[in-house]
């Protein structure tokens, strides 16, 4: 839902100049068909074994009763990711700025149910734009 | 356009319901709350980086299996960048 979500400001994230990317642990099998699927024109990364997220400092581990509860609904991580361990980073949507690569805007939340509006994205990136660049 | 969080709360709503079509069982959504109240008492969103950090670069593969690297893209504007858990 967040990435359609996304997908509708896209254009007008293209029109000040700034990009979107999605990342996820997942391998290139399944971004290949989410990509398709939810007709995106934005990419889609495999973070593999969650390196980038780790260096952001999003990962976690299932815990067992979770893991059970998710493999029971067909989430099997483990194929999912290409590895054992039921990691997974928490939603985290970051701008960061041209200059310096420094994070203006951090959402993140360790309740998934919870995204921040797209809108308030556009708005953070149009202030970045406005400003003058180092 | 309706608010991404509306439409997140709407579809919450039809999963807890138990109804059709998820017919989610009620242990298994308080344990999903339960794992969601542990995860957040970890402290893990204030371990994460801020605003004001220096975002970390990265090389990563697109769907296409093509490079993409956030330098290169940082280079000609500003970058949001979305984690997300996958496509289930």
């Amino acid at each position: 839902m967040e990435l359609e979500a996304l997908q509708e400001i896209y254009s007008q994230v293209r029109a000040v100049g700034a990009e979107i990317v999605a990342i996820t642990a997942e391998i290139e099998r399944y971004t290949r068909a989410l990509h398709k699927k939810l007709n995106l024109t934005f990419d889609i990364l495999t973070d593999l074994h969650l390196r980038t997220a780790e260096q952001f400092r999003l990962v976690f581990t299932l815990p067992d009763y979770l893991r059970e509860l998710y493999n029971s609904f067909g989430s099997t991580l483990d194929r999912f990711h290409d590895e054992a361990d039921y990691r997974l980073p928490i939603p985290a949507r970051y701008v960061i700025d041209k200059a310096g690569g420094i994070i203006r805007a951090a959402d993140v939340n360790a309740d998934y149910t919870i995204r921040p509006e797209p809108a308030e994205t556009l708005r953070q990136l149009r202030k970045l734009s406005a400003a003058p660049t180092a | 356009m309706t608010r991404l969080q509306e439409r997140l709360d709407e579809f919450k709503k039809s999963f807890e319901s138990g109804a059709p079509p998820y017919n989610a069982m009620h242990e298994a959504i308080e344990t999903m709350h339960r794992a969601t109240a542990e995860l957040k008492a970890t402290g893990i969103e204030e371990r994460a980086l801020q605003v004001g950090a220096r975002a970390p670069s990265f090389t990563l593969f697109n769907q296409d299996h093509v490079q993409v690297a956030s330098a290169e893209l940082l280079s000609r504007g500003p970058l949001v960048v979305s984690f997300f858990r996958g496509h289930w």
